[in-house]
């Protein structure tokens, strides 16, 4: 019976860890093996040695990788103040933190089609710019990197906010209060306490948004048109257009050791700021 | 002119006024507590001193400076939290260090000043904890010494022992009072409880609805409460009303007839009396101030025993050493101490 108490956590987790190896590992495990056997049974880095040395795919890597950087330090430094204020500041917290979340309400299909009306050539960016005179003739600001990063920080700032919302919400007022007291200018106490202490939410949200971006497929999709592939989309070409499945799991494996790197590299930089994390 | 000087203070938040034209003065080297019922302003009083909100009207004076706008973070006052507000990531080294570097000292004398901080608070060998890897007693002398180790020109205390047990809240005021006495700091100190704040202070500030009702040396306060509240809070329990019937002779509202030894100017006096010193005796007793009444309520109390007595003047709270003499129901003739008797303008 003891025995039963003192391990019943192992019941708890079971049922998701048995859903997670049936369906996640078991299918992750296949791709990851068929990709070292390109050759009908003979083991063989060729798959990875080709792919990593075709120029098109460093091309991809690199703008998947700069652009999905570029997003998340971009929902980080829109996504803070907007946080901090929700937390600290605002009488109406609710209503706040639900204007931040609705754009989730709504697929990521919709909206990237909506910048491609607000984008596009007709749009009103573009009649905003020509209008002001700023340009002569309307501009291309569609499926281009720009497009890309645009749907990016829109589809994945609430998941930055919300991240920052929690964190900044369980620092107390006496912590800043007392940083003053003790000597610190407003920017001093932010550099010295609130930032040390929100990094955790900045590492949740910065993971969330950084994945979030790597993975995305509509959005690229959608936005970068076939000119400015990403990984995502690389793969769905290799997968569904050339049926090439063995290059689809190669980019694949890639990609879940990227996304993998990076969340360790934020999550020692956390721990490099605040030891409590 | 005082160390410290609030002339005329208001404040408050949005339409809620907290603070009416408060006025205080600290001398330099006093420990002076600010005690009243929550929700009474002494929170926001200390506060606004440390400059952590701004009066509405009013000028706060410190070492013949106008400090009403001077931010707080030029103020050079320590500050100890109820929740002592550690830095959670930071060890105890650097929470203590975080004032001195904040004001440009050397390294090396920082370390020096904090080792020195740390052995006042009997804190030796924590340096390296984290706030999180000590008990609250340790907590709290790591913010006591976060706050003096800056050499303040005030401190300035919001409750500090009330997350503490009672046993350790009665060694650490008694460590702040030694504290204080041997630093020789002038100090604020912000409490709800009575017996913490008189052994503590020089001056106790009594305050209600936002207004200081009294402020006077602990065994004056405890003796001659000049409002009812005052007198209400430090332990008087009988008030009635009293009709001059010549000097230093009252009578009650049903014609008793009362002596007083101190007596006030004033024909109609509101008067109090402690539960301990009203002398219960059999009835028909010749006794001083003899009120007439009937046991209540009997409740043993220990040391003492506690009689609820109805009179004609209203219920009286007695309480005596005697056990036992008298049971519910009893006819019995109660006896005020004349010079126990406190007369309330």
């Amino acid at each position: 019976m003891n025995w039963i108490k003192n391990k019943a956590w192992i019941f708890m987790i079971l049922p998701g860890v048995l859903f997670l190896a049936v369906f996640m590992l078991i299918p992750l495990c296949t791709l990851l093996i068929a990709t070292f056997f390109p050759n009908e049974g003979t083991f063989s880095l060729s798959a990875y040695g080709d792919i990593i040395k075709s120029t098109y795919f460093q091309q991809v890597f690199v703008r998947s990788l700069k652009l999905s950087i570029l997003s998340t330090l971009i929902c980080a430094v829109l996504g803070y103040p907007a946080a901090y204020y929700i937390a600290k500041f605002s009488k109406n917290k609710g209503m706040l933190m639900a204007f931040a979340v609705f754009p989730m309400f709504t697929s990521p299909v919709i909206r990237s089609f909506s910048w491609m009306v607000i984008l596009g050539k007709k749009g009103i960016v573009n009649k905003l710019l020509v209008s002001a005179g700023l340009f002569a003739k309307p501009q291309s600001l569609l499926y281009n990197e720009f497009s890309i990063t645009v749907g990016f920080v829109q589809l994945f700032l609430p998941l930055m906010i919300l991240s920052l919302i929690g964190v900044l919400e369980s620092i107390p007022d006496d912590l800043t209060l007392a940083a003053r007291n003790l000597g610190c200018t407003a920017m001093e106490t932010f550099v010295k306490i609130t930032l040390p202490l929100s990094v955790s939410g900045l590492v949740t949200g910065s993971v969330l948004v950084f994945t979030g971006c790597i993975t995305a497929y509509t959005t690229p999709q959608l936005l970068g048109g076939t000119d400015t592939r990403v990984l995502s989309t690389m793969i769905y070409q290799y997968a569904m257009s050339l049926g090439d499945w063995i290059n689809a799991s190669v980019v694949a494996v890639i990609m879940i050791i990227v996304t993998m790197l990076i969340s360790s590299v934020f999550n020692a930089v956390s721990k490099k700021v605040n030891p409590l994390t | 002119m005082s160390l410290l000087e609030l002339r005329d203070i208001t404040a408050g938040y949005d339409k809620n006024v907290i603070l009416k034209n408060l006025n205080l003065n600290v001398e330099k080297g006093e420990l002076v507590s600010l005690l009243g019922p929550s929700g009474c302003g002494k929170t926001t009083t200390l506060r606004l001193i440390a400059g952590f909100s701004e009066p509405i009207s009013g000028n706060f004076f410190f070492n013949e400076k106008d400090y009403t706008k001077i931010p707080l973070h030029k103020r050079n006052f320590g500050f100890v939290f109820q929740s002592y507000a550690l830095f959670p990531h930071m060890n105890i080294y650097d929470n203590v260090a975080f004032g001195l570097r904040q004001r440009k000292v050397p390294e090396s004398e920082i370390k020096t000043q904090v080792m020195e901080m740390l052995h006042t608070v009997d804190l030796d060998g924590f340096e390296k904890r984290l706030p999180k890897e000590m008990s609250g007693g340790q907590r709290q002398r790591v913010a006591l010494a976060r706050a003096m180790v800056i050499n303040p020109d005030l401190m300035l205390f919001d409750e500090p022992l009330s997350n503490l047990d009672a046993k350790l809240r009665v060694q650490m005021r008694v460590e702040i009072r030694k504290l204080q006495q041997k630093l020789g700091f002038t100090a604020i100190y912000v409490t709800h409880d009575q017996e913490e704040c008189f052994a503590i202070s020089d001056k106790v500030a009594i305050m209600n609805h936002g207004v200081i009702e009294q402020m006077d040396k602990p065994a004056e306060i405890y003796n001659h409460p000049k409002t009812e509240f005052i007198a209400r809070f430090v332990g008087f329990e009988n008030f009635m009303d009293l009709t001059r019937t010549g000097a230093g002779k009252f009578e009650t509202s049903v014609g008793n007839g009362i002596t007083v030894t101190d007596d006030i100017p004033g024909d109609k006096l509101r008067a109090c009396i402690r539960p301990e010193d009203i002398v219960i005796e059999s009835e028909g007793a010749d006794a001083v101030n003899a009120i007439r009444g009937q046991i209540n309520v009997q409740t043993f109390l220990g040391k003492r025993t506690q009689y609820n007595v109805s009179t004609d003047i209203g219920e009286l709270i007695v309480s005596t050493a005697q056990e036992n003499v008298f049971s519910v129901g009893d006819n019995i003739t109660l006896s005020l101490t004349p010079n126990k008797i406190v007369l309330i303008p």
